[in-house]
């Protein structure tokens, strides 16, 4: 009895393991009711599959295609909510809390917090590294009129996302891939 | 009277051997070559009735177009899917590219007006 005690104990512990471990995917809520409100709204859900299928149909000699086939490389999913409202404050803070309290978990770590009084636009970009390289990038986007949120999931090659410039608009953001990502501020 | 007539009819009945010419034609006739019989006309292909043959041919040819069309169906489902995936993926990376952008314009702004208070200073 005695020498099965060790292996029952690692199988019953490995699940534990497993679900303890963070993921680079986020649960996003489904906003049934701000999708009603909102004048505007975009939902991307992209698996596995669906990014394999898309990837087939991008062009390899389109520059713009063949960028974006160089950024699908090794994702395993991407993951769109946007809402545009016709009037400021149509969404609460909480909707975004839900998301934002995700990521306050270990493995998450805070690359961009900006806050312009100006436009009234606050963004946060976070990312999820594991063995120096980036596994998860979430992004929380809130202005006044519009809240967006993206999770890309699956092996982000910030240098290929870089090529992206000037074809889809992509800046030039001063991440440094090679540095170890900042340490996660909590909320 | 019975056997009056039975008698009558035995004399009319009775076996004649046939005379030498008819004989002689007879063999004449035996001998000859036979012309070759007229063989029985085939309907259709394989011997099949023309209507089984029609039916056979329009079943096949029905279960070819169904399957053409099917496949022809399928490859228009699975292109509308694909280029449907690619406009998401498009969309997407537009929309992170935007809210990237709004996070480097922030950045910007706060390094410029870093900058302006430090030559100020």
């Amino acid at each position: 009895m005695r020498k099965y005690t060790l292996p029952l104990f690692f199988a019953l512990l490995a699940p534990a393991l497993a679900c303890g471990a963070p993921s680079p995917k986020l649960v996003i809520p489904s906003f049934s009711g701000l999708a009603q409100k909102a004048t505007e709204s975009v939902t991307i859900t992209l698996d596995p599959a669906l990014l394999g299928m898309a990837a087939r149909f991008l062009d390899s000699n389109d520059p713009q295609d063949a960028a974006t086939k160089e950024v699908l490389k090794g994702l395993q999913g991407i993951y769109v909510r946007s809402y545009t409202f016709d009037k400021d404050s149509a969404y609460q803070q909480a909707d975004i809390d839900a998301v934002r309290s995700q990521l306050a978990a270990p493995g998450w770590n805070r690359l961009v917090e900006t806050r312009s009084r100006k436009t009234r636009a606050d963004v946060d970009i976070y990312i999820m590294v594991d063995n120096n390289q980036a596994i998860g990038l979430a992004l929380i986007a809130s202005e006044p009129r519009q809240f967006t949120i993206v999770n890309i999931v699956g092996a982000i090659d910030l240098d290929k996302l870089h090529k992206l410039e000037g074809q889809f608009g992509v800046p030039k953001l001063d991440i440094d891939t090679a540095k170890p990502a900042p340490a996660p501020r909590k909320q | 009277m019975s056997n009056e007539i039975e008698s009558r009819m035995r004399a009319a009945l009775r076996p004649v051997a046939p005379s030498d010419e008819f004989s002689q034609r007879l063999l004449t006739q035996v001998a000859l070559p036979r012309a070759p019989q007229p063989k029985p006309r085939r309907s259709g292909v394989g011997g099949l009735h023309p209507l089984a043959w029609w039916l056979t041919a329009s079943l096949a040819a029905s279960v070819i177009l169904a399957v053409g069309v099917h496949q022809h169906l399928q490859q228009q489902r699975l292109q509308q899917s694909g280029l449907e995936a690619r406009r998401e993926v498009v969309e997407a990376l537009r929309l992170t590219s935007q809210k990237l952008n709004l996070a480097y314009e922030a950045v910007k702004s706060q390094s410029r007006s870093l900058t302006d208070e430090q030559s100020g200073a």
